[in-house]
C-alpha cells in the first residue's frame, strides 16, 4: 500500500524533504528510503515524520528490533500530526501490532482536542482491533463535536456489534434497546438520511425480532424516501416470521403478475399456499391461493397470460415445484398429471437453451426410479429426435444434447458395452459436426456440439470405471483434447480432462490443462480440491510445493487486508456489509484448505523443499470452514447415485486428516525444539508434549483405520477419495514408523540413551519390513495405468515417510554430535553409551539409505503408459484436420517421465544428504 | 426463472462455473470486497432455483457535477444461461441504481472485439461514446469502446454526444 497520505497539509519545506523518502517507500526500495531519512534527520534530528519512515524503512528491511526502539521513543513523545502517525501506523499494521495504533491516536487526541480527522484515526484504530466498546465511545465523541449522520450511525453500530457479540442475554437486550432508540430519536427528529441508516434500523429491529415493527417502518412514507423501490418485496421475509400466510400469498401472486421470472417470489408464495392448506380455513371463495387447486389455477393463468414474444421459464418451473412439494405426501398425478409428463414437456418448450438441462436437474429425482427408467426414452425422443438423429443447425443440435442429457440423467445406467456404444455414438455426433463445420465455437464463446462430446467423455468414463480399465479413459481424454483444441474457452472439457488425467495417475498433464483455468485468488481456495490438493499423492512434489506456496500467499495477504475492508464499510456507512465482511474474513482465516496446505507445505517441504527449519503454522481453527466448490464438475449421472452427504462426509475426512498431519509437523517442531542446546533439565517440558503428541497420534491413527475402512466409489465430480484413506489402511505400518522415528529424537534430547537405542533400534527392524509391505502395497493388478493413482499415492505416503525420517536423522546428528565438539580437534572420549548411539544410528542411516535404493528400483520398475494397438487407429478417427495431433499419448509418457526423475532427484539428495550424516 | 438478489462474500466461492469462462476476470479479492463495501446495491447476482449462479454485475457511481454517472465494471452470465435476458436484466438493475442516484448517465468499457456485448449494449440503448486506445493489455493491446446511454437527469442528453477523436486510457476520468 502506498506510504503517502492522501492529503499533505504542509506543502512545504517538511514536505519536500519527505517527498524522496515516500517516493522509495513506494518504489519497495526501502534501502534508498533509509539513506534518504537519514540524510532528512542529519538537518533536523527531531523532525518526527521522518523518523516515523525512518523506522518503516527499517522494518521493511527486516530490522524489527531497531525499527521498534525508533518507534517507542516516537509514541512516549505523543506525537499527533497527521504524517508521523500515518507512518507510525503503516508500521504497526505491517508488524501486526494493531493495538499500538489505538494507544498512538489516544494520545493524539488529547493534545489536538478538537481534530476531528485524529478522532476519526481513532475510531478506525478501535475497528480493526474489534474493541467495539471503545468504538463507541469513539463515534460519540466524535459526533458531538462534529454533529454528522455517519459518526452517529458508527455509535449505533458499534452497540450493535456488541450486542452481537454478547453471550448475556440481558446484556444484549439492554444494548439493543439502546441502539434502538437511538435510531428512534433520530427518526422523531427528522434526521435521517441515507438508505443504509435504514437498513442499519432494520437490522436492530431484525436482531430483536420485531418483525412487525419492521413491517411498519417499511411501510412508513420515511422508508420509501429512503429506499426507493419494491416495498412489497421487502416486506415478505416479515410476513413469513410472522406467520401471516394470507398477506403474504397475496403480496407474491401481485408481484408474481409482474414478475413471472422471479423465482425469489415463487418460493414464499408456495410457502404461503402450503402453510395456508394445512390451516385448512374455510375460504374458499376468496382471492387467496389456499389449496392445491387454486395454486395450479394461478400458476396455468401464469403460463397463459404470456402472450407475446419470450416464453419464460419461470410458470413451467412453478409448476414442477408445485409437483414436487405435493408429491411430498401424496401423488398429484391426479390435479396436475404426472410428474414425468410435466418434465418431458418443460423439455420440449426449453430444449434449445443450454439451461433447459440445469433447470430440469432438482426435479428429475421427484419421478419414482422404475417410472423414470421406464420411460427414459420420451426425454430422447419428445421432440423427434433419437440417438442416431443427426441434426444440421445450431438449434436444432441444442435440441439434440437438450434430450440425450436428460435421457442419460433419466435412464438407467448402462452396462460397460452399453456405455462404450453410446459413447461412440457420441464421439461420431461430435466428429461429424466437426467434418461438417457445425463448431461454431470462437475463442472466447463454446458451441452446443461440444455436448457431444462432453456427454461422451462421460460415457467413456463410466465403462472405464466399470471394466476397471483406462483404455476408454484414454478415448475421453482424446476426445476431451479434441473439443478444447476447436473450443479453446470449454472450461466443462478442461476440468473433466484435469479430472481424467489424474485419474489415470499423472498430475503433470493434468497440470498442462489446469494452467489453462486461470484459477487464481479466490479460486485456488474454492478450487484447491481438484489439483492443488491431488499433486503431492501423484508424487509431483516440486508442483506441489508451488501451488500450495500461491495459496498460502494468497490466505495470508487477505488476512493482513481483511480488517481494511471494515474500515471501508464504516467510511461508507454500509452497515449490513461490515457484518458479512466480519464473517467473511473470520471464514477464510479459518478456511480447513487453507490450513491443511500450511502443513502440506510444511511436510513436503522436508521432503522435497530446499533444506530449511521447518515452521510451524498458526494453530488449527477451532472450527474448520469448507470452502470448496464442489459444484463445479457437471455430472451425469441419475438421481439414485447423487450424494446428498458427499460435501459433509469427504469434509470430515479431511478435517481428521488435517488433525493427523498437525500433529506430525507439531510433533517435529517439538523435536526440533528439543535439538537445542539447554540442559537436558530445561527440555523436560517439551520432551513431554512431544510423547503426548506422539500418543495422540498414534491413538488417532488406530481410530480413523476403524473409521475409514471402507473405500469411497469415485465419481467424476467429487473430489477423489480422501487422502486419509490410503494412508490409514496401508499395510505400511507409518503409525509405528513415525512414533519410533519422533520418540527416537526425543530421546536423546532429555540424554535417556536406553530408550533412544531401543527405538533406533525398532526403527532399523521396522524398515525392511515396512518395505516388504510396501511392495504388496505397489503390486499393479490388471490394467498398471488404471492402478496408477493408488500406487502413487501409496508411494507418495512412503517417500513423505522417508523425507521426514531423513530430516529427523538430521535433528539426531545435531542432539548428538553438535557442531563444536565435532570441530575440536581433541579426541573427546566417547562414553560406551554414546558409542552405541553412534552404533545404532549409523545402522538406522544406512538403512534409511537401503530403503532409499529399494524405492530407486521400484522406480525403475514403474508401469509405463502402453496403450492397446487401437490407440493409433483412434487417434486418426479424431484427426480429421491434418495439422492437429492429439496430445495425449505425449502428455501421459512425458508426465510420467517428469515425474520420476523428479522422485529420483529427490531420492538422490536424500541419499546424499543422509551419507554426510554417517559418523 | 431467477432469483435477484444482492452479491455476497459467500457467492465468490461459487461463482466458478461463471468465472471459469475466459472472458471474465477473476480479480483479487480486496477488488470485490472494496466494491461490496462501498456500492452495495451496484453488485447484483442471478441465482438459479438449484442455488447456482446465473450471472452477476458489479458496478460503481463516481465523477462530479455533469459527469455524475453509474459504471459498469463487470457484467457476466454463465455460458449455460446466456439469451435469456439475464444480462439485460442485470444492466436494468444499474441503470435504477443510478436513476435513483441522479446520475447523468450510465457507462461501460467493453473490448472493440466482443461484438455479441456491443450488439447487446446496442440493443439495450448504449452508444459508442468514445474508443479509448489500447485500454486492455495482452498481446497485442486491445482498444476499448466506452460505450454511454443518457439517464433522464440529462434531459438534453448531452453526456451522449460521441466524441469523434480516439483517447488514451489515461485520459479517461
Amino acid at each position: 500500500m502506498a506510504v503517502r497520505p492522501q492529503h499533505m497539509h504542509d506543502g512545504g519545506i517538511v514536505e519536500r524533504r519527505l517527498r524522496p523518502i515516500y517516493d522509495w517507500l513506494d518504489n519497495g526500495n526501502n534501502k534508498k528510503a533509509l539513506q534518504e531519512a537519514e540524510k532528512v534527520l542529519k538537518k533536523s534530528p527531531l523532525l518526527q515524520a521522518a523518523r516515523a519512515l525512518k523506522a518503516l524503512a527499517l522494518f521493511r528491511l527486516g530490522k524489527a528490533s531497531e525499527a521498534h526502539v525508533v518507534l517507542e521513543a516516537l509514541a512516549d513523545e505523543k506525537p499527533s500530526d497527521d504524517t508521523t502517525l500515518q507512518a507510525m501506523t503503516i508500521s504497526y499494521r505491517e508488524s501486526q501490532q494493531l493495538h499500538k495504533v489505538c494507544m498512538l491516536y489516544e494520545n493524539a487526541v488529547k493534545t489536538e482536542q478538537s481534530s476531528e480527522e485524529l478522532h476519526s484515526h481513532l475510531f478506525m484504530s478501535y475497528v480493526r482491533v474489534g474493541d467495539y466498546r471503545s468504538q463507541q465511545r469513539a463515534a460519540m465523541s466524535l459526533y458531538k463535536f462534529a454533529p454528522k449522520n455517519p459518526y452517529y450511525f458508527w455509535a449505533v453500530m458499534s452497540i450493535v456489534l456488541q450486542a452481537k457479540t454478547s453471550e448475556d442475554n440481558t446484556k444484549r437486550g439492554i444494548l439493543l434497546a439502546l441502539a434502538q432508540r437511538m435510531v428512534d430519536n433520530f427518526i422523531s427528529e427528522n434526521k435521517m438520511e441515507a438508505e443504509q441508516e435504514a437498513r442499519l434500523y432494520i437490522m436492530i429491529l431484525e436482531l430483536q425480532e420485531k418483525w412487525e415493527d419492521i413491517l411498519k417502518f417499511i411501510e412508513s412514507p420515511l422508508y420509501s424516501q429512503l429506499v426507493p423501490g419494491n416495498t412489497a418485496q421487502a416486506c415478505i421475509p416479515y410476513l413469513k416470521k410472522l406467520g401471516e400466510w394470507k398477506r403474504l400469498n397475496i403480496v407474491c401472486k401481485e408481484l408474481l403478475w409482474d414478475n413471472q421470472d422471479r423465482w425469489d417470489y415463487y418460493v414464499p408464495y408456495f410457502d404461503s399456499v402450503f402453510h395456508l392448506i394445512e390451516e385448512n380455513e374455510e375460504d374458499s371463495e376468496s382471492a387467496i391461493d389456499n389449496s392445491a387447486e387454486k395454486c395450479h389455477e394461478f400458476i396455468c393463468s401464469l403460463v397463459e397470460s404470456m402472450t407475446s414474444g419470450r416464453t419464460l421459464r419461470g410458470p413451467y418451473l412453478a409448476r414442477l415445484e408445485l409437483w414436487k412439494r405435493l408429491a411430498v405426501d401424496g401423488d398429484p398425478t391426479s390435479l396436475i398429471g404426472s410428474g414425468l409428463a410435466l418434465c418431458v414437456q418443460y423439455l420440449r418448450v426449453f430444449a434449445n437453451k443450454p439451461c433447459a438441462v440445469p433447470d430440469l436437474r432438482p426435479y428429475l429425482g421427484m419421478i419414482p426410479q422404475k417410472e423414470r427408467e421406464e420411460n427414459c426414452r420420451e426425454f430422447l425422443t419428445c421432440l423427434g429426435f433419437d440417438e442416431n438423429s443427426e441434426p444440421e443447425s445450431a438449434d436444432d443440435i441444442q435440441r439434440h444434447v437438450s434430450c440425450l442429457s436428460a435421457w442419460r440423467l433419466v435412464a438407467a445406467p448402462l452396462p460397460a458395452d452399453g456405455a462404450l456404444a453410446l459413447a461412440t455414438t457420441l464421439r461420431g455426433h461430435y466428429l461429424r459436426c466437426l467434418k461438417k463445420g457445425l463448431i461454431t465455437s470462437t475463442i472466447t464463446e463454446f458451441c452446443a456440439a461440444d455436448a457431444y462430446g462432453i456427454l461422451a467423455a462421460h460415457h467413456y468414463y463410466y465403462a472405464g470405471v466399470l471394466q476397471q480399465s483406462s483404455a476408454p479413459v484414454v478415448d475421453a481424454l482424446c476426445l476431451l483434447e479434441l473439443v478444447l483444441h476447436h473450443s479453446p474457452a470449454n472450461f466443462h472439457a478442461k476440468l473433466l480432462l484435469v479430472k481424467l488425467y489424474h485419474l489415470l495417475g499423472n498430475a503433470l498433464a493434468a497440470d498442462s490443462i489446469y494452467q489453462r483455468l486461470e484459477v487464481k485468488h479466490i479460486q485456488l481456495v474454492s478450487l484447491g480440491w481438484l489439483h492443488c490438493a491431488r499433486l503431492a499423492p501423484a508424487c509431483v512434489a516440486s508442483r506441489a510445493l508451488q501451488l500450495l506456496a500461491d495459496t498460502r500467499a494468497f490466505l495470508k495477504h487477505h488476512g493482513k487486508d481483511s480488517v481494511e475492508h471494515l474500515t471501508y464499510a464504516y467510511k461508507y456507512g454500509t452497515f449490513e456489509k461490515l457484518v458479512e465482511l466480519g464473517a467473511w474474513g473470520a471464514r477464510l482465516e479459518a478456511c480447513a484448505w487453507g490450513a491443511a496446505a500450511a502443513r502440506e507445505q510444511a511436510l513436503l517441504s522436508q521432503l522435497a523443499g530446499p533444506p530449511t527449519l521447518l515452521h510451524q503454522p498458526t494453530r488449527l481453527p477451532l472450527t474448520a470452514y469448507d470452502n470448496r466448490d464442489l459444484n463445479v464438475i457437471v455430472n451425469y449421472e441419475p438421481p439414485q447415485f447423487q450424494d446428498d452427504q458427499l460435501k459433509s462426509r469427504t469434509f470430515d475426512q479431511e478435517v481428521t486428516y488435517l488433525r493427523l498431519k498437525d500433529a506430525l509437523v507439531s510433533a517435529i517442531a517439538l523435536c526440533i525444539e528439543l535439538a537445542d542446546s539447554r540442559p537436558v533439565e530445561e527440555k523436560k517440558g517439551h520432551y513431554e508434549q512431544l510423547n503426548t503428541c506422539v500418543d495422540a497420534f498414534s491413538a488417532a491413527m488406530d481410530k480413523c483405520r476403524q473409521l475409514y475402512c471402507e473405500k469411497e466409489r469415485i465419481s467424476i465430480s467429487a473430489p477423489f477419495p480422501s487422502r486419509i484413506i490410503a494412508f490409514v489402511n496401508s499395510p505400511v505400518p507409518y503409525r509405528e514408523l513415525y512414533a519410533t522415528a519422533l520418540r527416537l529424537v526425543g530421546a536423546l534430547g532429555v540424554a535417556r540413551a536406553p530408550a533412544a537405542h531401543d527405538a533406533c533400534s525398532a526403527a532399523t527392524r521396522l524398515l525392511p519390513r515396512a518395505q516388504q509391505l510396501l511392495q504388496t502395497e505397489l503390486t499393479f493388478k490388471g490394467d498398471p495405468v488404471w492402478s496408477m493413482r493408488d500406487c502413487l499415492e501409496s508411494l507418495s505416503n512412503y517417500l513423505e515417510f522417508i523425507g521426514i525420517i531423513t530430516f529427523l536423522l538430521g535433528v539426531c546428528n545435531e542432539l548428538f554430535s553438535p557442531a563444536n565438539t565435532k570441530k575440536s580437534k581433541k579426541k573427546t572420549s566417547h562414553s560406551p553409551d554414546e558409542l552405541k548411539t553412534s552404533e545404532l544410528l549409523n545402522e538406522l542411516n544406512q538403512t534409511v539409505q537401503n530403503s532409499i535404493g529399494f524405492l530407486e528400483n521400484i522406480l525403475d520398475e514403474w508401469p509405463k503408459y502402453e496403450f492397446a494397438n487401437n490407440l493409433d487407429e483412434n487417434f486418426a478417427k479424431l484427426t480429421l484436420d491434418d495439422k492437429y495431433q492429439s496430445p495425449v499419448e505425449s502428455k501421459l509418457k512425458n508426465g510420467r517421465d517428469d515425474m520420476l526423475t523428479d522422485v529420483r532427484n529427490i531420492l538422490k539428495r536424500k541419499s546424499k544428504y543422509l551419507k554426510t550424516l554417517l559418523q | 426463472m431467477t432469483t435477484i438478489r444482492p452479491f455476497t462474500c459467500e457467492d465468490m466461492l461459487k461463482f466458478n462455473n461463471v468465472n471459469l469462462d475466459p472472458l471474465t476476470e477473476t480479480y483479487g479479492l480486496s477488488f470485490y470486497t472494496q466494491y461490496l463495501a462501498h456500492w452495495p446495491e451496484y453488485f447484483q447476482v442471478v441465482e438459479a432455483p438449484s442455488g447456482e449462479i446465473m450471472g452477476y454485475i458489479m458496478g460503481k457511481a463516481e465523477g462530479h457535477g455533469e459527469n455524475w454517472h453509474g459504471h459498469v465494471t463487470a457484467l457476466t452470465v454463465g455460458p449455460e444461461y446466456r439469451r435469456l435476458g439475464l444480462a439485460a436484466t442485470l444492466m436494468n438493475i444499474l441503470e435504477d441504481v443510478s436513476e435513483k442516484k441522479k446520475a447523468y448517465f450510465v457507462d461501460l468499457f467493453v473490448r472493440v472485439s466482443n461484438k455479441v456485448a456491443i450488439n447487446m449494449y446496442r440493443n439495450l440503448g448504449y452508444i459508442v461514446y468514445r474508443t479509448v486506445l489500447e485500454y486492455y493489455s495482452g498481446d497485442p493491446d486491445e482498444d476499448a469502446y466506452d460505450m454511454r446511454k443518457a439517464c433522464s437527469r440529462d434531459v438534453n442528453k448531452k453526456s451522449v454526444i460521441p466524441v469523434i477523436h480516439p483517447v488514451r486510457p489515461e485520459d479517461v476520468d
